[in-house]
C-alpha cells in the first residue's frame, strides 16, 4: 500500500489486489522520521484510476459484445502483471487519530511522508488496545472481519443514550436482547417497552429450556398480570396519562384534581368511587362528560384495579431487579394505542418516581419504536431530565427519521446496521459522533446482523462486527405464511 | 465493384513498439504482434508478446543480428552502415516481427488474403528486396494475395495527395495510380491504388502485389469487401490486428513493474528538457 493524496481529514491510499482491505478496516500510516502515525479507516474502495484501462476493457469486446476468441502467447508472464495493475485499488480513508508516543490524539493536522511511510492493517484487538477499550464489565457483541471479538465495557453504556437502527430484518432487536441479556448480567435493572411481545420468552432456550436469565426475566402484560390501583398512583402520574394519553382538557383536568384530592382524603380511592363522584358531580355539563368518557377509558383498559393484591407485581419486580438485576419487559402486545400511552405514562411516571425517591438507582430504557407509544414532550424529557434522574434509554428502530434529530445530536452510542435508503441515511448520519460519508459509505453495504458500532462505547472509531448469537427465543422473527419457502 | 460473398479467410498482421523506460546505458523497449483472421464468420487472433528488450550502444548489433538469425537465418545488417540508432531500434525490431510473421501467414494461408499494415516498399534497412519477394512469392504459391493499406500516404499527383482526389463515383471502388516513382534504393513490389470501400469518406493507399493478374486483384478485393467489416473503409481484420497489437499506458505500467520487479532494473526519469526549458511552450520528445 502508498500513500497517494491527503485532503482534509481524507486518505487516498493505492492498494495492490494481494492486499485486499475492505471497508471499515483500519490502516496504520506509519512515518518513520516523524515518529508518528495517523490511524486511518476505510471508508470506501475505488478502482484506481489507471491510464489506459478503458482501452484494455474495450478491445476485448470489438466483436458486437462478443469477446474474440484468441491465443496469447506470452513468454515473459507480462498478464500477471497487467491484472495486478488493472485491480489496483484506492482506498479512500477517514482518518481517526494519530498514534505519538503510544498514545493517541484525535489530530490529523501533520502529513505524513508520502516516500517513506509504511502503511499496515490494524487489527480490531490492537485498535482496541491502543485506544483503551477495555473495563471490568466486559460485553461481548460480536465477531469483526478479522476474527477477533469486539468487546466493549458497560459503562460505556451507563449513563448514555444510545440508539440501535438499521432496516427491518437485520438484527436490531437481536442486539438489543444481547445488550439487555449482558446488563442485567451486572445487575442492572432493565425496562423494555416491547411492542410485538418478542422479548417476553427471552428466559428460554431456542429449544425450550429455561436459560441462566430465567429468573430474571420478569414480563408484564398489561390488563392481565400488570394492573394498577388508583391508591397506589400518584395525583401526578394520573394527571400525565389524562392529560397526555387521554388529552383532557384544562378546565376538566382541574375538576379531576379536586375529586382525586377528595377522595384520597376521604381514603376512598377505588375506581367504583371516582366514578360515583364523577357522575355526581355538580358542575358543567361538558365538564362532566369529558370527566365522564375519560373514566371509560380507564375502566375499559382493564390496567387499573381496585383489588391491592393484583397491583404488586409492578413493585415487587423492581424491588427484585434492584437486587439481583433483572428485566422487566412490558408487553404491548395487543394494547391499543390509547392503553399502551397510559401505560407507558404510568410506567415511566414510576420508574420517576422510584429513582427520585430512590428506590432504584438507575434504569436501562429499552423503547423499540418509540414513537407509536411515547408522547411528543418525553423526546426532549428522555435525554435531559430522565437522564439526570438515571433513566438510560436505548431508542430500537428501522424508520430512524421517527427519532428528532436533537436525539440523534445527543446520541452517545449508535449501533447502525443495514439502510440502502439515502433518506434513512441522511437521518444517521445527523449524529453528533460520526462523519456523514463514514454512516453513509459504510451502513449502506453492511451485510446481515453485521452492525457498525460508534461512539463511546468504542472510543469513536467505528467498527464493524457480527452481532454474536444468543441461546434465546428471540421470537423477533416475522410470522410467515409460506413456511417452506427458500 | 461488385462485393464477392465467396467465404474466402482473411488474414491481417500488425506489430507495434513502445519504450518502456531508459536505463543508465540505454532503452527498455517492447515488442508486439498480432495476427488476425476471418474465417466462417468470426474473427480469432494470435498475439506474440510483449517482447522486453534493454538495447544499449554495446548490444544493439547483436540483438538484431540474434533474432534476424533466428527468424530468417539471415545476417543483412552485417555492414557497419546498415548499424541502426538507439532510438530507431524499437522500430527496427518490430519490423523484423512483422516481417516474420507475414513470413508464417504467407506459408499457412490457402486461397485467402493477407492484409498488410503499410505499403510493399522494401529495399530499405527494415524491408530488404529479397525477403519482401519471399514472402510475396509464398503467398502467391499458396494462392493468396497480398493487399497492403496504408493509413496514410505522402504520394502525390499534381501536387494533391492521391487520397484526396476522389471521383464521384459509387463506391467500392479502385483508383489506379500511374506514374509514380520511388527513390533508389526503394523499390516498390506492388502496384498502387487508391482504394474506397464504402460510403464513408476516406480512401486508403493501397499496394497489390505486382506479379498478380489484374482479375486476380479485382477478385482480391471483391472478396475483401464481401467477406470482412469495414468501418471507415478500412478492414475490419486489419483494424482488430493493430488494436490487439497497440500498447495501452496500463501494459506499460504493467512491463515497468515487471522489469523492476523481476530483474530489478531501475528505470531512470529523465527531465523533459522541452518541458524543463520551454514550460508550457515545451511539447516534449517524441521517441515512437
Amino acid at each position: 500500500m502508498k500513500l497517494y493524496k491527503k485532503e482534509g481529514n481524507i486518505l487516498q491510499i493505492l492498494s495492490f489486489p494481494n492486499e485486499n482491505a475492505e471497508k471499515g478496516d483500519y490502516l496504520m500510516v506509519e512515518d518513520p522520521d516523524a515518529r508518528k502515525a495517523i490511524i486511518a479507516q476505510v471508508i470506501d474502495v475505488q478502482f484506481a484510476s489507471i491510464p489506459g484501462v478503458l482501452e484494455e476493457l474495450l478491445r476485448t469486446l470489438p466483436d458486437g459484445g462478443v469477446p474474440i476468441q484468441g491465443e496469447d502467447i506470452d513468454p515473459l508472464e507480462i498478464a500477471p502483471h497487467i491484472t495486478y495493475i488493472q485491480d489496483a485499488s484506492l482506498l479512500i480513508c477517514k482518518t481517526r487519530a494519530t498514534l505519538e508516543n503510544e498514545a493517541l490524539s484525535p489530530s490529523n493536522s501533520w502529513l505524513p511522508s508520502r516516500s517513506q511511510s509504511t502503511i499496515k492493517k490494524l487489527s480490531v484487538p490492537m485498535l482496541l488496545k491502543l485506544a483503551k477499550v477495555e473495563g471490568t464489565r466486559p460485553i461481548i457483541l460480536g465477531g469483526t472481519k478479522d476474527s477477533s471479538l469486539l468487546t466493549i465495557d458497560a459503562t460505556a453504556v451507563d449513563g448514555m443514550l444510545n440508539i440501535i437502527t438499521g432496516k427491518k430484518g437485520c438484527g436490531k432487536s437481536h442486539l438489543s436482547k444481547l445488550l439487555m441479556a449482558s446488563l442485567i448480567g451486572y445487575k442492572a435493572t432493565v425496562v423494555i417497552f416491547d411492542l410485538n411481545g418478542e422479548y417476553t420468552s427471552i428466559g428460554m432456550t431456542q429449544d425450550g429450556k429455561r436459560n441462566m436469565y430465567y429468573n430474571k426475566i420478569h414480563a408484564l402484560t398489561p390488563s392481565q398480570n400488570f394492573k394498577v390501583a388508583l391508591d397506589q398512583l400518584h395525583l401526578n402520574v394520573v394527571m400525565g396519562i389524562l392529560i397526555h394519553a387521554l388529552h383532557l382538557p384544562g378546565t376538566s383536568s382541574r375538576e379531576f384534581r379536586r375529586i382525586w384530592k377528595t377522595l384520597k382524603e376521604k381514603g376512598k380511592l377505588s375506581l367504583y368511587e371516582l366514578g360515583e363522584a364523577i357522575r355526581n358531580l355538580t358542575c358543567n355539563q361538558h365538564v362532566r362528560d369529558a370527566l365522564s368518557s375519560r373514566y371509560h377509558a380507564i375502566v375499559n383498559s382493564g390496567f387499573f384495579t381496585d383489588n391491592p393484591a393484583e397491583s404488586t407485581f409492578l413493585k415487587e419486580c423492581l424491588l427484585k431487579s434492584k437486587e439481583e438485576g433483572g428485566a422487566i419487559i412490558i408487553n404491548l402486545r395487543n394494547t391499543s394505542t390509547i392503553d399502551r400511552q397510559i401505560v407507558v405514562e404510568y410506567v415511566l411516571g414510576k420508574l420517576v418516581d422510584s429513582l427520585q425517591s430512590w428506590k432504584l438507582k438507575a434504569v436501562f430504557l429499552f423503547a423499540e419504536e418509540a414513537h407509536l407509544y411515547l408522547r411528543e414532550t418525553y423526546w426532549d424529557d428522555i435525554v435531559t431530565r430522565m437522564r439526570h434522574f438515571g433513566i438510560f434509554t436505548t431508542f430500537i428502530t428501522n424508520q430512524p427519521d421517527t427519532i428528532r434529530e436533537s436525539i440523534y445530536r445527543q446520541a452517545d452510542n449508535i449501533f447502525l446496521f443495514n439502510f440502502t435508503n439515502e433518506h434513512d441515511l441522511d437521518v444517521v448520519s445527523r449524529a453528533a459522533r460520526v462523519d456523514a460519508e463514514t454512516v453513509r459509505s459504510i451502513a449502506r453495504d453492511l451485510p446481515p446482523h453485521h452492525c457498525l458500532t460508534l461512539g463511546r462505547v468504542v472510543r469513536d472509531f467505528p467498527i464493524v462486527t457480527r452481532v454474536r448469537s444468543l441461546d434465546m427465543k428471540t421470537m423477533g422473527e416475522t410470522r410467515l405464511f409460506f413456511k417452506d419457502r427458500n | 465493384m461488385k462485393p464477392n460473398h465467396q467465404e474466402t479467410i482473411i488474414a491481417a498482421i500488425d506489430t507495434s513498439t513502445i519504450k518502456i523506460g531508459e536505463t543508465s546505458t540505454g532503452i527498455i523497449i517492447a515488442i508486439r504482434g498480432a495476427t488476425t483472421w476471418k474465417q466462417n464468420r468470426k474473427y480469432r487472433y494470435t498475439r506474440l508478446g510483449p517482447f522486453i528488450f534493454h538495447i544499449t550502444e554495446e548490444n544493439k548489433n547483436e540483438v538484431y543480428n540474434t533474432l534476424e538469425k533466428a527468424y530468417f537465418n539471415a545476417h543483412y545488417s552485417s555492414n557497419r552502415y546498415a548499424s541502426p540508432h538507439l532510438m530507431q531500434m524499437p522500430t527496427r525490431l518490430a519490423s523484423l516481427l512483422e516481417r516474420w510473421l507475414q513470413t508464417m501467414l504467407a506459408k499457412t494461408v490457402n486461397n485467402g488474403l493477407i492484409l498488410f499494415d503499410g505499403s510493399l516498399t522494401s529495399g530499405t534497412f527494415d524491408t530488404p528486396v529479397q525477403r519482401m519477394k519471399e514472402i510475396l512469392s509464398l503467398a502467391r504459391k499458396n494462392s493468396s494475395t497480398v493487399l497492403a493499406f496504408s493509413k496514410m500516404t505522402s504520394l502525390r499527383v499534381n501536387g494533391y495527395l492521391i487520397t484526396d482526389q476522389l471521383p464521384k463515383s459509387e463506391p467500392p471502388y479502385l483508383l489506379e495510380t500511374t506514374g509514380l516513382r520511388f527513390k533508389p534504393p526503394t523499390v516498390v513490389l506492388g502496384d498502387v491504388y487508391v482504394a474506397r470501400l464504402n460510403k464513408a469518406n476516406y480512401a486508403f493507399r493501397l499496394d497489390i502485389d505486382r506479379e498478380t493478374t489484374l482479375t486476380q486483384r479485382l477478385e482480391a478485393v471483391e472478396k475483401l469487401v464481401g467477406n470482412d467489416l469495414y468501418a471507415q473503409s478500412y478492414p475490419e481484420t486489419l483494424r482488430l490486428a493493430h488494436i490487439l497489437c497497440t500498447f495501452t499506458a496500463n501494459e506499460v505500467l504493467a512491463m515497468q513493474h515487471f522489469i523492476t520487479r523481476k530483474h530489478g532494473i531501475q528505470i531512470i526519469n529523465r527531465p523533459d528538457m522541452h518541458r524543463l526549458l520551454f514550460g508550457p511552450f515545451g511539447k516534449g520528445e517524441i521517441y515512437s
